[in-house]
């Protein structure tokens, strides 16, 4: 049940972000300074390849947006182990996990869409259904399902519970997703930045990229974590009201 | 530049997209921090 401004001890209104820190305004500065230079370097300054031609400058942010929604699952597997293990039970880490995830669905969606653009300029078509698309896809889909299960009613510790089981079994997947390329050789290229197929300026732009989207990602995490902590806040007082509107009708039809 | 449509649409929809589900999260913490009082935002 919602409560109202009026119901709850008011905080004072601000201009500036609820969730913010001055750690969060310096990362998030990083993040956009990031983000620029990942666009002068990626657009511009980066040269063309020799195979992929101009196709390339879509890798500086496809391949670090895929690399995060990674870096992104695991977290909300270990942190969903971290809330399983009695020792480190927390709803905090049940919040992390649940930020990370939805923070990590963002990147796998732009991996997904700057990939079919690539697939468009490279391969001349949108999509194809061979075995690294398709494993992304159903990942990116999984983790649609993790957040719905997120969603579903019950205590903040039910919630946590259940949504700690599913992350534990769908970070299995990432291997599965990593490896494709290697086990049933489709069409997509296998590892670029191992095989050494990108140097020089070309590398530079693809780790400009890293950095920028690892800055975003942890930021974006550290809102979306204390966003759900004034939810869950918000959640647990709206229930202690309900109660105590619920005590105070049953005094009074005691008392006719 | 070749295929520029496609490279230009590929960082516009990338940052674009960051940019919306970051301005979502920040309203909604400003809307929650309203009915809430200090105590429950720790990090202040």
């Amino acid at each position: 049940m919602p409560i109202t401004a009026e119901q709850s001890a008011p905080a004072t209104k601000t201009r500036r972000s609820a969730t913010g820190t001055p750690f969060t305004r310096v990362l998030g500065l990083a993040a956009i300074v990031g983000v620029v230079w990942l666009v002068v370097f990626g657009l511009f300054i980066s040269p063309a390849d020799k195979v992929q031609r101009q196709g390339v400058r879509i890798l500086y942010i496809h391949v670090p947006s895929a690399w995060l929604a990674y870096l992104a699952f695991i977290v909300t597997g270990v942190s969903s182990a971290a809330y399983l293990w009695k020792r480190t039970r927390s709803l905090v880490w049940d919040r992390i996990a649940g930020a990370s995830a939805e923070v990590g669905v963002i990147f796998m969606g732009v991996a997904l869409v700057t990939g079919s653009l690539w697939g468009r300029i490279s391969w001349g078509v949108f999509w194809t259904w061979d075995s690294r698309l398709t494993t992304t896809a159903f990942l990116f889909v999984t983790y649609i399902g993790y957040l719905a299960v997120r969603g579903l009613g019950g205590s903040h510790e039910q919630r946590a519970r259940r949504s700690a089981v599913v992350a534990l079994l769908a970070v299995l997947e990432i291997p599965l997703v990593h490896f494709s390329v290697e086990w049933w050789r489709p069409l997509h290229q296998q590892e670029s930045v191992a095989d050494g197929k990108l140097s020089g300026l070309m590398l530079f732009s693809l780790f400009v990229g890293i950095i920028a989207f690892t800055l975003m990602y942890v930021w974006m995490v550290l809102h979306r974590q204390r966003v759900m902590t004034m939810e869950d806040a918000l959640d647990d007082k709206g229930l202690d009201l309900a109660l105590a509107e619920r005590r105070a009708e049953g005094q009074q039809g005691s008392g006719h | 530049m070749d295929h520029a449509g496609f490279i230009i649409a590929s960082y516009v929809l990338t940052i674009g997209g960051i940019v919306v589900y970051v301005w979502r999260v920040l309203s909604r913490g400003r809307r929650l921090a309203e009915q809430l009082p200090e105590e429950d935002r720790p990090w202040i």
